[in-house]
């Protein structure tokens, strides 16, 4: 079977004025299909540019990215917006919810992108938002929802198009720890689904709910371990472990 | 499908959650489409009636006045295909409600001719059985409020009184509508002008030619010219007719033109404006919908889609809204289909044009989230620094800085204040020089306010009667005469009035005055038409004698389309000076010229004609209408610009509020740092505008002026307190405007939460 998501020697460097600055340098990465990977990493050490690459948000400066087994670094932005439609979901720190549209709206956007007609796209948006217990907020503005409330929007957003990949850019990174094991829990309940997951996070406690933590250090993969889970493990407990 | 299903909800996501500036933006744009519109149409002959007019009557290319019955075969000359009359024709005074109305009364024959025959648009053409039945044109009958079966009295040229009935009123395009064409026309059988007037030499015959090539009639009249000789009382042709009809038409279409082609551009500017500022404010979101799979293109098509979208409505609305106007006002047919399809086309263009610039933007966006959406900050502007210097209050220096961070949408913002304004300006101007018509009617030679035709009695007696008046300044004898240019195919008018050594004081704004016999001066309109200069001598001939003078300075001459040559009485030959057939009298500052007319008509026992002169002004007074419509169409384009500015600023402060807060600011502070930093490009862009408008207003209405054939001279200015007035009335509210969304947000409790 095909890696989900693979990278050879991929380099970004970013040429921010006469000074270039290298953020990724020569990472190898594979994520096999259903596997939860945690990025982490000290600040400054190219996680976020990772990521942003493997869903085609940035460039790379060269290297090789290869999503279910077809090599895309070299598609064209257009071309990569067409794949992120059916393949990829993104969830961001900072929720990122179109402001102007309805919770609702918000989730079934990605599902009508992807092609789905505008019932299956209410079916699905209808079932992640129960799923999430979201149902009574479908018509409130995001602006009107707690942090908590929003990333679930978001999380629900990423996954309305039924991606390969779920992409998650430090998820709880702005949330408190009672949203923080909310979100958590869903991510663990998608997982356990099959969903892959791509997740960076700052918090070790976060990082543990997953298979695989790979850790970066400036541009560089130092570490890439697979957790041994304690079969029981939620992400309610790893919270709970203080 | 996909997208477009996706991109469709965005759209009405995002126009829901700007209903107010998208409706502005809709009525502005529909407002300038509709002046377009209006102004096309005006503009286009299709409004002038002397197309159908002419088609219906099977009318003549060329009209043709003798003294006699002309002795030579005018149907002869090459490419006349047929003739109308010779007609006999006299000149009576039609006595109707105390008015005393000029009239040409023509023989026509009970069987109408083929060529130039009046169409009857009620009741019938002359009948043998009625002998004093008279069909008058419509124009006339309207403006004399006649109706089918009404008396018509007439007094004709030696004193004689007639009642006529009005049997038919009908159309005609023998000639263009009373007043702005005078004497009236009224048609009777033979039999009854004979009655009317027996004195052959009293009368004149008119002969109409219907040409095969309408471009002829300059060679055929000048061929008839020469053909006649001292036979020929005066020509014209169509081309004179239809310029008369369409008169008012064309200066209201150019001010409206005018004032639509910039209007235009400040509307492109405040959708470009807004579209600009409303990416600006969503670059996040754009980022979003780019994470989520939207294309570059696709993202610009969806703003082009919106933006776009509102100014189509805006077009489509104010397509309808012009053809409505211009429908209910000139009848269904007067809007020509392919202009009104060219603005709707061109308009568009610029719509897209406008929105394509910002949307292209807006589809470069990196689609990764975190692209920060704060202005660019750091260096404070020059006049912040200078600010700060002057120990203004922290929160000025904090908006006045905040004004020009960014430096084109402040500029863009300045802009599109400044041209709204500077038309608002020159509507204003457009105004003033209506008002300085009628305030100063001397500077549009109309300094008699009264003009006295003989009637009843000896000229000499009504020059007495005239002086007599405690009231009456000055007479000046006058006379007008039709004169044949030399090489022109149709009259122009001479007016002698008062003596060359005491000249009745024609508005001279070039060269000077004329002074002693023998010189002249122009409307800028004979100027153009005879090709000629201050300074140069021109060869008329009116009625048969020649009339040889200098022409020494330009008058501001509001009648004829300028076409008007000012002279002294004595430079005119005896015979046509002799007597002068009207007195114009000056009247004493402050009087009443009602009352005086009424004294004169008292004095005389009804027997004078006293007519008051009529003011450009009160002929042009829907233009005052017209300048309302379009300042307040330019206010809401303004209001757009502004609400944008006010909606950028705000973004870029939402996140700096908390700090200022925390800073230490108080609310009122906050707000006064918001409304400094819209209201300091407010002052300037309407300052600006003011500005620039009040510098080429005059210049503008004189350019109108010029090719109306008035001549340049009548433009003036807004007064100094007028224009104070309104920049003060826009600043204001502006800031007005400015302040609502600066208090909100200076009030709200804003989360120090990222963004
Ligand atoms: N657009 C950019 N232009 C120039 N340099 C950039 C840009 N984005 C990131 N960098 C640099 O690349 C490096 C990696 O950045 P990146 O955002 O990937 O780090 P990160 O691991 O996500 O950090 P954090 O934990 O703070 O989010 C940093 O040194 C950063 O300064
Ligand atoms: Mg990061």
């Amino acid at each position: 079977m095909n890696a989900v998501a693979k990278t050879v020697n991929l380099v970004k460097i970013y040429q921010d004025g006469a000074v270039p600055v290298p953020a990724v340098r020569g990472v190898d990465l594979q994520v096999e299909p259903g596997e939860f990977v945690a990025v982490m990493g000290p600040s400054g050490s190219g996680k976020s540019t990772l990521v942003h690459m493997l869903g085609g948000l940035d460039t790379r400066t060269s290297g090789e990215i290869w999503l279910d087994g077809k090599r895309v670094d070299t598609l064209s932005e257009s071309a990569w917006a067409l794949l992120r439609r059916k393949k990829i979901g993104f969830v961001f720190q900072f929720f990122n919810l179109v402001a102007n549209m309805t919770v609702g709206d918000n989730v079934e956007l990605p599902a009508l992108l992807s092609g789905a007609s505008p019932k299956v796209a209410r079916r699905r948006r209808e079932s992640l938002l129960a799923a999430l217990n979201l149902t009574d907020r479908a018509d409130a503005a995001p602006a009107q929802l707690s942090g908590g409330e929003q990333q679930r929007v978001a999380l629900a957003r990423a996954l309305a198009n039924e991606p390969a990949l779920l992409l998650a850019d430090e998820p709880t990174g702005n949330l408190d720890s009672r949203n923080t094991r909310d979100v958590l829990r869903l991510l663990g309940d998608v997982h356990k689904d099959g969903q892959t997951i791509v997740m960076v996070t700052h918090d070790a406690r976060v990082a543990s709910l997953a298979d695989r933590v790979v850790s970066l250090f400036d541009g560089e993969i130092v570490d890439d371990g697979r957790i041994v889970r304690r079969r029981t493990g939620t992400a309610g407990e790893v919270i709970d472990l203080r | 499908m996909s997208t477009t299903r996706a991109g469709s909800r965005w759209v009405r996501a995002d126009l829901r959650a700007r209903k107010g500036p998208a409706a502005l933006t809709v009525l502005a744009v529909a407002g300038i489409v509709a002046a377009l519109i209006t102004a096309v149409t005006l503009l286009e002959d299709g409004t002038n009636p002397w197309r159908g007019l002419f088609a219906q009557t099977e009318g003549a290319h060329v009209w043709i006045y003798t003294k006699d019955g002309p002795q030579v075969s005018l149907g002869g000359i090459d490419g006349v295909a047929e003739t109308a009359g010779p007609y006999r024709s006299a000149p009576v005074t039609v006595a109707q409600d105390g008015r005393r109305d000029p009239a040409a009364l023509r023989a026509m024959p009970a069987t109408p001719p083929a060529v130039a025959h009046p169409v009857v648009a009620e009741g019938r053409w002359l009948d043998p059985a009625q002998p004093d039945g008279v069909v008058v044109e419509r124009s006339f009958a309207r403006s004399l409020g006649l109706r089918i079966g009404a008396p018509f009295t007439i007094i004709a040229l030696n004193g004689g009184r007639h009642t006529l009935y009005v049997r038919g009123i009908a159309d005609s395009a023998d000639q263009g509508f009373y007043p702005e064409w005078t004497p009236g026309l009224a048609y009777v059988l033979p039999v009854m002008l004979d009655r009317v007037e027996p004195v052959q030499a009293r009368s004149e015959w008119v002969t109409g030619l219907r040409l095969d090539d309408p471009e002829a009639s300059q060679v055929v009249s000048q061929r008839a010219v020469v053909m006649l000789e001292d036979g020929l009382q005066r020509v014209y042709t169509w081309r004179e007719v239809r310029a008369s009809m369409e008169l008012d038409n064309r200066l209201l279409g150019t001010l409206l033109a005018l004032f639509g082609v910039v209007g235009l551009v400040a509307a492109a500017l405040a959708l470009a404006n807004a579209a600009g500022g409303r990416v600006l404010g969503q670059l996040r979101d754009l980022a979003t919908l780019k994470s989520m799979g939207f294309t570059k293109g696709q993202v610009a098509l969806l703003l082009l889609v919106e933006h776009g979208a509102l100014g189509l409505l805006g077009i489509a609305l104010g397509a309808v809204t012009g053809w409505g106007v211009m429908a209910a006002m000139l009848g269904p047919s007067s809007v020509a289909a392919g202009p009104v399809l060219a603005i709707v086309a061109g308009t568009a263009l610029v719509v897209l044009a406008a929105v394509g610039l910002p949307a292209w933007r807006g589809g470069r966006t990196p689609p990764i989230p975190a692209a920060p959406a704060a202005p660019p900050r750091g260096h404070l502007s020059r006049l912040a620094r200078l600010a700060l210097l002057v120990r203004l209050p922290p929160a000025l220096v904090l908006g006045t800085r905040d004004a020009f961070t960014r430096r084109v949408p402040a500029f863009l913002t300045a802009f599109g204040l400044a041209v709204p304004m500077m038309m608002i300006t020159i509507g204003l101007g457009v105004w003033s020089t209506l008002d300085s018509f009628k305030s100063h009617p001397e500077q549009v030679g109309q300094h008699a306010s009264l003009y006295v035709r003989p009637g009843k009695l000896e000229p000499a007696a009504a020059q007495r009667i005239a002086e007599r008046d405690k009231d009456v300044a000055a007479v000046y004898p006058g006379t007008d005469v039709n004169a044949l240019a030399p090489g022109e195919a149709r009259s122009v008018r001479v007016r002698a009035l008062g003596g060359s050594a005491q000249p009745y004081p024609f508005p001279v704004v070039e060269g000077r005055m004329y002074a002693r016999q023998g010189e002249a001066v122009a409307g800028q309109g004979l100027l153009d038409l005879l090709g000629v200069e201050i300074g140069d001598r021109v060869r008329l001939t009116v009625g048969g004698t020649p009339l040889i003078v200098r022409i020494v300075g330009r008058a501001v001459e509001p009648d004829q389309d300028g076409e008007v040559l000012s002279l002294g009485l004595d430079s005119l030959a005896e015979k046509d000076a002799e007597p002068p057939t009207y007195y114009a009298l000056a009247l004493q500052p402050g009087a009443d010229p009602a009352e005086v007319r009424g004294r004169l008509l008292g004095e005389s026992a009804e027997g004078l004609d006293v007519q008051a002169a009529v003011n450009p002004a009160d002929r042009l007074s829907v233009i005052r209408v017209v300048i309302v419509a379009l300042i307040a169409v330019l206010a809401l384009i303004g209001l757009a610009n502004l609400l944008t500015a006010s909606a950028l600023g705000l973004r870029d402060h939402a996140f700096d509020l908390a700090v200022l807060k925390a800073m230490g600011l108080t609310p009122r502070q906050v707000m006064a740092t918001l409304v400094t930093g819209t209201g300091l490009l407010v002052v300037l862009g309407i300052g600006a505008g003011a500005v620039a408008g009040a510098s080429v207003v005059t210049a503008l209405i004189d350019l109108q002026g010029h090719t109306s054939g008035v001549g340049a001279g009548i433009g003036r200015a807004p007064s100094p307190v007028t224009l104070a007035v309104t920049v003060v009335v826009a600043v204001g509210a502006a800031l007005a405007v400015a302040l609502i969304p600066a208090r909100r947000a200076a009030r709200a409790q804003v989360p120090v939460t990222a963004r």
